[in-house]
């Protein structure tokens, strides 16, 4: 095998077979290596929290990856291909300028509060698509909360681990950990920034975060008239996450999801739910 | 002469199958010599293990004009393209370009066993059980020759024990080049019909130069190219068309073997 | 019980009834292990080979699985390098297999040796002009290539992906794909080939040997040719058996004629390839090293009917059906025409292991015949129960068939 080696001869044959052996040898390890130090780098750069919602992203049912603008109808069919983060993506950008939406709580038509399908989504606020809310407070900071219907969804919560007070979020990446039913949910963080102060279930708002970066901080994020598509489409989801496995509830036109979801059909798979509507997968 | 120059010879045999009686005399002194152990219990004819092997033919035609033909086969020394030599994976079996003889490695041998399905001659065999010799048999082993262990394959190889020792004498009349006396396999020695002749084929005089050269003179699946070292003699037709399914086929007689 | 390993979203049987599946086969594997602790132990008497029988039951499985294995570095190839994105939802079960049958088949290989502990003097001392020896260092190579594309799969596993730095190294890993494919190609083809070439350039056994094409015999790219033929089809025929176990769509319908359509093409290319060289064989190669060719097919049960099951009933009858649209996608005519691309395939690589030795070569030898002992079955069953657990376990508790949630809510 080497040149020192008994039976080793500088023949083409030698040469030529050995070659190829070492030359593969040094480019599966070589990529091992590659792999192992690109690993090493996203935690230096502290993109964890971003890789693993890349990866979550990707492991989603293609419907669930649908782009805001095929919700709202602008395109029949798009999946989004920057993991729900429309901050640097182009096509939103020319989306926009072809259909601006304007900020939250300054469109024409806002009232103080819109129940939608029997919820409570204020329009004064911006919506992630993993069931948050985010309100910009006056002092600068931004308050974070659970929708409606993801709070119905969770229904009683057993257990819930909020971030500490000084710790970094990043968008997408986990804001806070809730188990139920022996099953943990993450809730995917809508904002980047340092936590200052902590709420909970219960009280009006989880996190209160100081945003970092420029003011595109909350361009990713759903307003106005992009909401009700959306929620159109996650009760959809919703009906065939439960229908699944035959539980047979059924969220009937017009009817108002319940205050306890989970305590009011036992029977359903509540952990691929939560998986579903959470986007996790 | 330069001292330090050795002759190269290229070993060979030659068997007349008219002489052979087939009485196995070459079989048991092979064994002896080269420490083969007795068969185990459970041995047959396909796994146990002789270097050589005795095949007896018969013409077919009915009694009394039968005639039979005893055919010793053993490794026939491949000269070229050597069929077990380029198959092994991790050099057991060596052509010495000294002798001309191929060497089994049993040191080396993984016991894949893809020589064996290469060889023409089903002339290897394998250790499939530990050698084991009744008690006592053990001091009649030759200790010249190593035994094999279990898994690994063997074969003959003209009593390389019987090459060492002449090389050895040789060497202590400090000479380089081994009287031809001195190296006699087995086999040819204990031939009581001497059918067997022993020589080296690169030396002319040698009397299996001229046999190998005479007319009666052949060797088994000369077709498939591998210029073997090890021909048979007979002056009958039909043992000769032996050598060559073809040949055989072209005159329909029932062979049994 | 084992609810929170399992991929989220997606429906598994009870704990209870997958132990009820898995405790059969965990009994035939223990019965396999002993099978091959004994042939370690007391050595391989305890077969039924034999010195002229010196390749068997063994053998013939290992080429056989390695050819039905081939899926994975095929459907890799497919779609890293040549991007047929189609095939996305079945890579992780073709990987899955793939893993099975090469690790499977080195488990074998490593009983079947006489000395498995000297293994390693075949790589520090190869002798680079064997067959065996192409075939050892690329199916070495290659099964590191296949547990590293195992390990994301692995890694992705609900419990497992929690773990920060194994996520972000499989995300990384997996970046990085397309080289482990292009490699994975690489050394497929040099050892489904050498494979291929071991009995090729058996000059003492005309039966097998073939003319050179270059610097290798027309048999080793035959093997390729013949492995990229049903690689895809036993992907497809698994993902088909498991669909109907758990009673589940996991692909889409179009990816299984898509995969049917693979073996077809290279099922034509093989039998016409493999037409030409049996031809050139039968004429030329054979007679002129002194066997006739029609006294190969004289003998016992091997008639010309095993040339002619090989070529057409398994060969071109099955490739006309595939590569016609219509039929390829209906299940009626594609399963059953993958079955019969498996099983050419492994007709020919029991035609070459077994046919091959139980010729005789010398005029008074006689045919021979051969029937594995218990323990090479059993050796046998454990690499084929090994397969069935270790499959089980991958699609029970890792995310094997990407499509499977999209296919189970009907959006």
């Amino acid at each position: 095998m080497l040149p020192w080696v008994y039976e080793f001869r500088w023949d083409a044959g030698h040469i030529i077979f050995l070659g190829v052996f070492f030359s593969v040898l040094i480019i599966i390890a070589s990529t091992l290596m590659r792999a192992l130090m690109r690993a090493i780098g996203d935690f230096k750069n502290r993109r964890v929290d971003h890789v693993m919602w890349e990866v979550a992203f990707e492991d989603l049912p293609e419907p669930a990856r649908a782009c805001r603008h095929q919700l709202s109808g602008e395109v029949a069919h798009r999946t989004c291909p920057n993991e729900f983060d429309c901050r640097d993506c182009v096509s939103h950008e020319l989306f926009l300028r072809a259909n601006p939406v304007p900020p939250a709580g300054t469109g024409p038509q806002a009232p103080e509060e819109e129940q939608l399908f029997g919820l409570s989504f204020p329009l004064d606020r911006y919506y992630d698509r993993g069931h948050t809310w985010v309100k910009p407070a006056a002092d600068g900071t931004l308050l974070v909360g659970l929708n409606d219907l993801g709070t119905r969804l969770l229904g009683s919560v057993e257990n819930i681990q909020l971030p500490e007070i000084g710790s970094t979020m990043h968008v997408h990446g986990t804001a806070w950990q809730v188990s139920t039913r022996g099953a943990d949910t993450r809730i995917l963080s809508p904002v980047e920034g340092t936590v200052v102060d902590v709420g909970g279930p219960g009280k009006e708002w989880y996190l209160k975060v100081r945003p970092e970066g420029n003011g595109d901080a909350l361009r990713h994020l759903l307003r106005g008239a992009e909401i009700k598509p959306w929620l159109t489409r996650e009760l959809e989801r919703l009906q065939f996450a439960l229908s699944e496995d035959g539980v047979g509830m059924s969220l009937a036109d017009g009817g108002v999801p319940v205050e306890d979801l989970p305590r009011s059909a036992p029977k359903a798979d509540w952990d691929a739910v939560w998986g579903e509507m959470f986007l996790e997968a | 002469m330069d001292q330090t120059t050795v002759k190269k010879s290229r070993y060979g045999m030659a068997i007349d199958l008219d002489r052979c009686t087939g009485c196995g005399a070459c079989l048991i002194a092979c064994a002896v010599e080269n420490n083969v152990s007795p068969g185990q219990p459970k041995v047959n004819e396909r796994n146990g293990t002789t270097w050589m092997r005795v095949f007896e033919v018969q013409d077919g035609r009915p009694f009394p004009d039968a005639q039979t033909a005893f055919i010793p086969m053993m490794c026939q020394q491949c000269e070229v393209e050597t069929p077990c030599v380029s198959v092994c994976p991790q050099n057991a079996v060596e052509v010495d370009p000294e002798t001309g003889i191929v060497g089994q490695i049993p040191q080396r041998c993984l016991g894949c066993r893809y020589c064996m399905t290469a060889c023409p001659y089903h002339a290897r065999y394998y250790n499939w059980w530990d050698p084991k010799w009744p008690d006592g048999m053990e001091k009649a082993l030759n200790p010249d020759v190593a035994p094999r262990m279990r898994g690994v394959v063997e074969k003959c190889n003209f009593c390389h024990g019987r090459l060492h020792e002449a090389r050895a004498r040789a060497a202590a009349q400090g000479s380089r080049q081994i009287n031809p006396s001195d190296y006699i396999p087995a086999c040819v020695e204990a031939c009581p019909v001497q059918a067997i002749a022993f020589g080296d084929l690169n030396d002319e005089s040698t009397d299996v130069a001229l046999l190998a050269r005479s007319e009666r003179a052949f060797r088994f699946l000369a077709r498939l190219g591998t210029e073997t070292k090890v021909y048979y003699l007979s002056g009958r037709d039909w043992v000769r068309r032996l050598a060559d399914r073809e040949l055989a086929r072209s005159k329909k007689e029932t062979l049994h073997g | 019980m084992d609810k929170l390993l399992i991929t989220r979203g997606v429906q598994r049987s009870p704990f209870w009834k997958f132990i009820l599946w898995i405790l059969p086969w965990a009994m035939l594997l223990a019965w396999g292990l002993y099978g091959a602790y004994l042939c370690l132990a007391e050595g391989l008497n305890q077969t039924n080979m034999d010195n002229r029988f010196a390749f068997g039951l063994w053998i013939y499985l290992d080429l056989t699985v390695i050819a039905f294995g081939a899926g994975a570095f095929f459907t890799g190839f497919l779609l890293y390098i040549l991007k047929r994105h189609e095939l996305k939802s079945v890579i992780n079960s073709a990987v899955v297999l793939g893993l099975i049958c090469y690790s499977g088949a080195i488990v074998v290989l490593m009983v079947d040796v006489g000395q498995p502990l000297r293994a390693w003097f075949t790589f520090w001392h190869p002798n680079v002009h064997s067959m065996l020896t192409e075939v050892t260092f690329c199916l070495t190579l290659y099964l590191t290539v296949l547990i590293l594309e195992y390990a994301p799969i692995v890694m992705k596993n609900r419990q497992i992906r929690k773990v920060p730095s194994y996520l972000v190294f499989e995300f990384n890993l997996h970046k990085l794909m397309v080289v482990f494919a292009g490699v994975g190609a690489f050394l497929s083809f040099f050892h489904q080939g050498s494979l291929g070439g071991l009995y090729g350039v058996l000059r003492g056994r005309p039966f097998a040997f073939r003319e050179d094409l270059g610097i290798w015999p027309s048999t080793f790219f035959l093997f390729v040719l013949s492995a990229m033929a049903a690689g895809p089809s036993f992907v497809l025929l698994t993902t088909w058996l498991v669909e109907k176990l758990s009673k589940k769509r996991l692909v889409k319908r179009e990816t299984m004629s898509y995969l049917g359509k693979l073996s077809g093409v290279m099922l034509i290319i093989y039998i016409l390839f493999k037409s030409v060289d049996t031809l050139i064989w039968i004429n030329s190669t054979s007679p002129s090293s002194g066997f006739p060719a029609f006294e190969y097919y004289d003998r016992a049960a091997f008639g010309t009917w095993v040339l002619f099951a090989e070529v057409v009933l398994f060969g071109l009858l099955p490739a006309l059906v595939l590569l016609r649209k219509k039929l390829r996608e209906r299940m009626v005519w594609l399963i059953p025409s993958a079955v019969f691309v498996l099983a050419g395939v492994a007709l020919n690589r029991f035609v070459l292991t077994i046919q091959t030795l139980a010729l005789p070569t010398l005029v008074f030898d006689e045919f021979l015949s051969y029937m594995p002992s218990w323990q090479e079955v059993a050796t046998f069953s454990m690499v084929i129960a090994y397969g069935v657990l270790l499959y089980s376990l991958s699609f029970r508790y890792l995310h094997l068939f990407p499509q499977e949630r999209e296919l189970t809510q009907p959006y």
